[in-house]
């Protein structure tokens, strides 16, 4: 059984243990890509809110690897792949009567994803 | 999970007040419930994706009246009994011990 040791608390407690992999995973998506998010209801864990679910949306960023949630949190393994910042427009989350300028940017792992 | 956790979008929860000079624990039992996250965690007994859906799976009436490290200390218990590093009956028998000791 792995055990915590005094040397591991600093770093830890500052950061928070990161969940990014050092995997060369390729990305399916690029800066620029439009994009839908899947409509999906999975009884266990995600980390897609339902508002943004079928939205779409434009790739501003990609962050890199990282570990996948979805799976990871029921033992089936880190899944690694790329995570991006993608901008929605307000109106598009919210409809007609959400200011016109406003964008909302969130974090969605590869899976999530489809090219519009 | 299409859990009460996921709350954006969802109206009549009040304004969020910011507040002024926040310390980082409001209560020393607190204090504790991050030690213990922090060694079990640390101590690779589940990960952080497996933390937070213990949280989500919180009864969602309690969800809403505790707070944030309430919701931590819910899922340490959660997942130390299900990891089997402690059983139920050893959890409420030391929670009773605890109430008999403050009463």
């Amino acid at each position: 059984m792995p055990v915590l040791t005094r040397d591991m608390v600093p770093g830890l407690v500052a950061t928070g243990g990161s969940c990014r992999v050092a995997a060369e995973v390729p990305p399916k998506f690029a800066p620029g890509d439009q994009i839908q998010v899947r409509n999906i209801n999975p009884v266990r864990h995600t980390r897609l809110p339902r508002y943004v679910r079928g939205k779409r949306g434009v790739v501003e960023r990609d962050h890199g690897v990282f570990v996948f949630p979805d799976t990871s949190a029921h033992g089936q393994g880190e899944k690694p792949q790329h995570v991006y910042s993608v901008r929605f427009a307000a109106r598009e989350l919210w409809g007609a009567d959400a200011a016109n300028k406003d964008h909302l940017y969130i974090d969605l792992w590869d899976d999530y994803m489809e090219r519009a | 999970m299409n859990g009460i956790h996921d709350l954006g979008g969802m109206h009549g929860l009040g304004p969020i007040r910011p507040e002024p000079d926040e310390p980082v624990f409001h209560e020393d039992w607190e204090r504790r419930v991050f030690g213990l996250m922090v060694a079990t965690f640390g101590g690779g007994q589940y990960n952080v994706d497996e933390f937070r859906h213990a949280i989500e799976r919180m009864d969602p009436a309690h969800y809403l009246e505790s707070s944030y490290y309430e919701h931590w200390l819910s899922a340490v218990e959660t997942l130390l009994v299900e990891k089997g590093v402690l059983s139920a009956d050893e959890l409420a028998a030391r929670k009773a011990e605890l109430a008999r000791e403050a009463a």
